[in-house]
């Protein structure tokens, strides 16, 4: 497996910090890492947010095989609490903002 | 999950020790994955990754304690609900740790495939390697008495 780095976007400071503030739309983003195995990313992933075993599977596959997937999407602090979690079980995860918010 | 109880090789997981003991300390002060912390303040993301260090100390902790003197005179680990989890993520730590300090020359595709030089290997890397090897296969243990319906 290949890690993936996260997208950055190039935007004045001002206008990215308070589009960023007003964004009610977060996303829980994990990226690939080439250690953990796929059963234990599967089983992560239903845990975490009760996914039954395809769609565990298919954020899997394409974590790894697109290098990232959006796991989830909501409100910021419960994309913080999820990211927290996931990086407890030492996957790679980020929240991103909506870019349409 | 009810209690298990895995036989190892002794021979073969005991050499293997060393170097998993050494990965995880250097686990101690940092944690195995670096990713980023949520857009916040200094204190936010200290306490963020304090606690990330806590969590992890705590189940590297667990997992060292399946190879205590008993484990030396049968060579069996339990495992059961209370510790299988934490033995899970301390197995991903110490796995990213052990890529990172010693295996990251190999290349990622050959780590996946098992297609190693094995005979051209330091002592060390092959040692790094072996215990890689053998923690993955730990966690697929356990995560196939955790849920079965886990396909591979």
């Amino acid at each position: 497996m290949i890690v993936a780095e996260t997208r950055t976007r190039q935007k004045p400071a001002h206008a990215t910090a308070t589009q960023q503030q007003l964004a009610d739309l977060w996303h829980v983003v994990v990226l690939n890492d080439p250690v953990n195995l796929m059963s234990y990313v599967v089983m992560v992933f239903k845990k975490v947010f009760g996914f039954d075993e395809m769609t565990a599977r298919k954020h899997m596959l394409e974590v790894h095989e697109e290098g990232r997937s959006v796991v989830w999407s909501g409100v910021r602090e419960q994309a913080e609490a999820y990211v927290f979690t996931l990086q407890q079980w030492h996957l790679t995860a980020v929240i991103e903002a909506d870019e349409a918010a | 999950m009810k209690r298990v109880e895995v036989k190892l090789n002794l021979e073969a997981v005991a050499p293997l020790l060393d170097v998993i003991k050494d990965a995880a300390d250097d686990l101690r002060p940092i944690l195995a994955v670096t990713a980023p912390v949520p857009d916040h303040d200094e204190e936010f993301a200290a306490g963020w990754t304090r606690e990330l260090l806590e969590g992890q100390n705590s189940d590297i902790g667990v997992f060292l304690g399946l190879f205590g003197s008993d484990f030396f005179l049968t060579g069996v680990v339990p495992l059961d609900p209370t510790n299988s989890e934490a033995i899970l993520r301390a197995c991903s730590a110490v796995r990213l740790r052990l890529r990172a300090k010693h295996l990251e020359p190999l290349g990622d595709e050959a780590l996946e495939s098992n297609e190693v030089p094995h005979d051209d290997m330091p002592e060390t890397q092959r040692k790094a390697f072996a215990a890689y090897v053998f923690l993955a296969t730990l966690q697929e243990l356990i995560v196939q008495h955790l849920d079965p319906t886990v396909m591979e």
